[in-house]
């Protein structure tokens, strides 16, 4: 075993050797003290009453606090940021010295950063660029600097308003989009259109569909809505409205005969004599002579079921012969009257042709009717693009009392506005949808249950005013 | 190994179309930004053969979309910056959640806007494709440009329509390519033909705005595809301007300077500003002719040479060129209570120049007083101070011109008179084959003459039959020459005769043998070729017999079909004339019965 001795003479030689065998705590600690007393302040100085408490009630009772409100008076908040401008922020607070440790060197010069104080050659610099007219360039580069930064963001807001080019013209780089800069003899045609984007499609789109390529934007007007119409064109017009408005009164009776016309409609009268009725089955009833059922003839007092059992009775065998000698005769008799009639069609072949005809061309007119038809109603059908149907088109019409045939009064009665929004919707290039609306939100009121006032509460203040008096 | 199962609606119609939904989450786009941006590059809903299949087996009815066409949308760069727009609006909401309105104000300023030009180009490819598709763009811009600035609209929208509405005004107005107006109680219907393409629009009649309930338009859809048409317009009127060899953009009145973004209150002040833009004539670019009229058509023999269709088309072209310069040289006076803004359109379409009161309006070019006026355009029963040199008459008469394409007699267009009735000139040409009562026929053709005015005042009761009885006389005296030509003719005919009768009685045999021999060396005198029209007549006829026989047999029924009902029309507009020309006889000698009546009673009133 090794003893550990204490070495009587260590060496000293560097920081962390005379720390670690210098015995430095007393000079430590009184260090300490004074930079606490630096801190806080000398305690001889200090009044006694920072220092000490005056305990005025044993350990054992526990304090009483007193119930001061603290006197807060109502604020707005404006006065309440008004109150907070004086105070230092929160987030400066730490750049703030915490030490009471006064400043060793009490009066700092300040430095002014390196080029905020013109030195002698710096004067002499800027002398010489005053003479050269340099300094006044700068200033002037710099207001254009401004002017230009501001035109950039108005001219990025304002391409809606300048058109500049003829997009349909020959291959022109401003027509391709290349940008102003690179418009220059000198710049090569790969630099110019490296970032052009292209306008060959880079996926075949297919064509728009035919309700919006076919139909006509702008409907020809039925020369009956003329402002100043005449009498004939006029009253084409009125058939064409009244002949729409019949449909759709046809159309409206018709749903009412599918929907609420389905259900009979009973009296409230009716109806509670239905429900005393149904309430009323099985209780005993009042004897009535009239409704007893009629007394059978059982003369007998012999059991019968209601449901007699069935008997099983088999055929015999005359019974079997028979039947099948009827069907087999049945049977014959039918062939029979096939195979005469087979030999009088021989005869018949020329007016059986002739109906076959007559049956064959009266099928294909049907068809062509059927296709034409279709094929109008594709023409004019509204597309489905949604749940919600495009409205039908509505034939404008207008009283001939409001046409006086002067320009300064011709009735309003069309919205133009919304005459496009259905057309849009006619063709093809809107779906129909319904315009959601935001609601708006409903606030629910009541009462505060101590606040409602009841029949009772006005009673009683009745009551007692009355008492009052 | 079994092959791999093949999922149901992996291919066919069940891949080719995809639901609005799938749309949205394939393009990662909000609702907004897609109906934007398909608005914007015109995709459109479609409408699949079988609806069960294009929706994958589910039922109802949802809005589809095709496939191609989203995938084609995935390549557009405007979704970039959709979705940077996105980060703006974040920015600003958020700005104005904090209360922080500086801010706010200053992303307002930043907001980045979509530059659609590219679009307008590959939408179009050609400027005819635009000019095809320009009705919807003219209707929609001309409403717009009525419009105040409203909640869903962006500020400078309605603005920016009213400018170009006016700058395409001024284009119809150089290239004078109007040809039909119509009033309609909705609005009044242009038609003009640019680069051969027909464009119809209407425009709204101007009165205040109305207000327009949310729940019938979605404003912000609309103001969508004005986003997109004023895109196209202006490009277009750069195109037209540049094509007229005008400056563009044209200096207007300063109400529609772009610098000035001072917003015209005052609605009227607005319309009378966008009104007296429209009277100045635009710049033209410098040392430019006049554009060049187009030529004459060219006559090809090209394989279906119709002559008839020929001829029809270069009456059609002479007609247009008389329209184009129907008011030129003519001074038009409008009274203030006249709309104003069709007025000045058409006239200065047409080549006349217009005015109206200095006091009341601005953009008058000369006075009431100016003698060299030719019409003034009144709406009222009457006026004080009228001038002798000029026609007071009432605005209808310009529309009625321009649709019959020659000025009118105004006699039925007077002030105070009782207008005839505005006629549609979008009537279907096809369907000519009906009967068109002759006040109709008058109204369209300024030429026709109808037979017998029907239903005139006694006075022009007497001139006509006097007039009848001159037409009578005259005809007569035509008679008589065409008798005395005749018989001189028969004369000569008959000298010739009685000299060949005067030969003839000596020897006949020789002399017929003689005459014979005569007959084949003699030469005669050559005749011209007659054409006989009735020959070529029955000739022609035949030969459209034959004609009518190479229809194919595909198409024989359907031919005959066609000419029945065309004989059946034809028959039915000769009846209806017959009934009529009965009728105005009879109407016409009951006059004549009540007038000889009228007279004698007058006669013996006077004698007793």
């Amino acid at each position: 075993m090794t003893v550990i001795k204490k070495k009587k003479r260590v060496s000293k030689k560097n920081k962390a050797a005379w720390r670690k065998h210098c015995d430095i705590n007393d000079v430590e600690e009184f260090l300490e003290d004074q930079r606490l007393e630096e801190r806080l302040g000398k305690f001889d100085t200090k009044p006694d009453e920072e220092l000490f408490v005056l305990d005025t009630h044993g350990n054992d009772v526990p304090e009483e606090k007193p119930d001061i409100k603290p006197d807060i008076k109502h604020q707005t908040a404006k006065q309440r940021k008004r109150a907070l401008l004086p105070v230092t922020p929160k987030c400066f607070e730490v750049l703030l010295p915490t030490s009471k440790v006064q400043d060793p060197n009490a009066k700092r010069n300040h430095v002014k950063p390196v080029g905020s104080k013109p030195s002698d050659l710096s004067k002499l610099t800027q002398q010489r660029q005053l003479v050269k007219g340099v300094l006044a360039k700068k200033l002037e580069t710099r207001k254009a600097n401004k002017r230009l930064a501001a035109e950039k963001r108005k001219k990025s807001k304002s391409f809606r308003k300048t058109y500049d080019k003829n997009i349909w013209g020959d291959e022109s780089l401003e027509a391709k989009g290349v940008p102003e800069t690179l418009i220059d003899d000198f710049i090569s045609t790969e630099a110019q259109i490296h970032n052009v984007p292209t306008t060959k499609r880079l996926r075949a789109k297919p064509p728009p569909p035919k309700t919006v390529l076919k139909r006509k934007a702008v409907d020809i007007p039925h020369p009956g809505v003329s402002y100043n119409p005449s009498f004939q064109e006029h009253q084409e017009l009125l058939q064409e409205v009244v002949q729409h408005e019949q449909k759709m009164m046809k159309r409206e009776a018709h749903l009412y005969r599918v929907t609420t016309g389905l259900f009979s409609k009973v009296t409230p009268k009716e109806k509670e004599n239905q429900w005393r009725e149904e309430m009323s089955v099985g209780l005993p009833q009042p004897h009535d002579p009239t409704n007893d059922p009629e007394p059978e003839e059982a003369g007998d007092n012999e059991y019968k079921a209601i449901n007699p059992p069935v008997k099983n009775k088999k055929k015999d065998h005359k019974a079997r012969r028979k039947q099948k000698e009827r069907i087999l005769e049945k049977e014959r008799l039918k062939r029979e009257k096939i195979d005469k009639k087979k030999i009088t069609d021989i005869y018949k072949l020329r007016k059986i042709q002739a109906s076959l005809k007559d049956k064959e061309s009266r099928d294909a007119e049907e068809r062509t009717k059927r296709i034409t038809k279709r094929k109008e109603l594709e023409e004019t059908a509204l597309p489905a693009l949604n749940a919600r149907k495009p409205p039908v088109k509505e034939p404008e019409f207008i009283d001939p009392k409001q046409l006086t045939g002067d320009l300064r009064k011709i009735p309003m009665t069309s919205n133009l506005l919304k005459d496009r929004f259905e057309s849009f919707q006619r063709r093809g290039a809107l779906a129909a949808t319904k315009i959601m609306m935001k609601k708006k939100r409903k606030l629910k009121s009541y009462f505060k249950s101590g606040h409602k006032v009841t029949d009772q509460d006005i009673d009683r203040y009745v009551k007692r005013s009355a008492g009052k008096k | 190994m079994v092959a791999k199962k093949k999922k149901k609606y992996s291919s066919g119609e069940g891949a080719q179309f995809m639901t609005r939904k799938a749309a949205l989450k394939k393009l990662q786009l909000t609702l907004k930004d897609f109906r934007r941006i398909c608005i914007l590059k015109g995709i459109y809903p479609r409408e699949p053969r079988n609806r069960k299949r294009a929706q994958k087996g589910a039922g109802g009815i949802k809005t589809l979309y095709h496939t191609k066409d989203i995938k084609f949308l995935l390549h557009e760069p405007i979704i970039w910056k959709l979705r940077e727009l996105k980060v703006f609006q974040q920015k600003i909401r958020k700005a104005r959640a904090m209360r922080e309105y500086q801010k706010m104000k200053k992303y307002f300023r930043d907001y980045p806007e979509i530059n659609i030009d590219h679009i307008v180009k590959e939408r179009y490819p050609t400027f005819v494709d635009a000019l095809r598709d320009l009705d919807d763009c003219l209707t929609l811009c001309f409403l717009f440009s009525t419009f105040p600035s409203l909640k869903r609209v962006p500020p400078d929208q309605s603005l920016l329509c009213r400018r170009l509405t006016v700058e395409f005004m001024h284009a119809v107005i150089a290239a004078k390519a109007l040809r039909k107006v119509f009033v309609s109680v909705k609005g009044y219907y242009y038609q003009a033909e640019l680069e051969g393409q027909t464009i119809t629009w209407i425009v709204p009649h101007h009165f205040s705005f109305q207000p327009q309930s949310k729940d019938e338009v979605d404003f912000k859809i609309m103001s969508t595809f004005v986003e997109f048409y004023i895109m196209m317009l202006g490009f277009v009127n750069f195109k037209l301007y540049h094509s007229l060899n005008l400056v563009y953009p044209p200096k207007l009145t300063a109400a529609f300077n772009a610098d000035t973004e001072k917003d015209l209150v005052d609605e009227r002040v607005y319309v009378s500003e966008r009104i007296a833009a429209m009277n100045i004539s635009v710049a033209r670019i410098a040392g430019a002719n006049e554009v060049e009229e187009l030529p004459e058509i060219d006559i090809f023999n090209t394989e279906d040479t119709d002559p008839q269709k020929l001829e029809e088309a270069k009456l059609e072209a002479e007609k247009v060129k008389k329209l184009k310069t129907m008011f030129k040289g003519l001074k038009f006076f409008i009274n203030r209570e006249v709309p104003r803004e069709p007025l000045v359109f058409i006239i200065r379409c047409f080549g006349g120049e217009v005015s109206w009161d200095r006091n009341h309006f601005v953009g008058a070019t000369f006075d009431e007083t100016d003698e060299s006026i030719a019409y003034q355009i009144v709406d009222r029963p009457t006026m004080d101070k009228q001038y002798l040199s000029r026609y007071y008459i009432q605005p209808q008469w310009v529309f009625d011109s321009v649709n019959t394409r020659s000025l009118l007699p105004i006699n039925k267009y007077l002030m105070g008179a009782v207008l005839p009735p505005h006629l549609s000139p979008f009537v279907d040409k096809t369907k000519d084959q009906v009967y068109i009562p002759p006040e109709a026929r008058a109204l369209n053709d300024p030429n026709f003459k109808p037979l017998s005015e029907d239903g005139p005042s006694e006075e022009e009761i007497e001139e006509d039959s006097e007039e009848e009885k001159e037409e009578k006389e005259e005809s007569e005296d035509e008679d008589a020459e065409k008798a005395l030509t005749k018989q001189y003719q028969q004369e000569v005919e008959q000298d010739s005769q009685s000299e060949d009768e005067s030969d003839d009685d000596i020897d006949p045999e020789k002399k017929k043998l003689a005459k014979e021999k005569k007959k084949a060396m003699a030469v005669t005198t050559g005749v011209t070729f007659k054409e006989n029209p009735y020959q070529k007549e029955i000739e022609d006829k035949q030969a459209f017999r034959l004609r009518e026989k190479l229809v194919r047999k595909k198409h024989r029924n359907l031919y005959k079909s066609m000419k029945a009902g065309q004989e059946k029309r034809k028959k039915d507009i000769w009846l209806l004339r017959k009934k009529r020309r009965l009728h105005d006889e009879k109407v016409k000698e009951e006059n004549k019965v009540e007038k000889r009546k009228q007279k004698m009673q007058m006669l013996e009133a006077a004698s007793t």
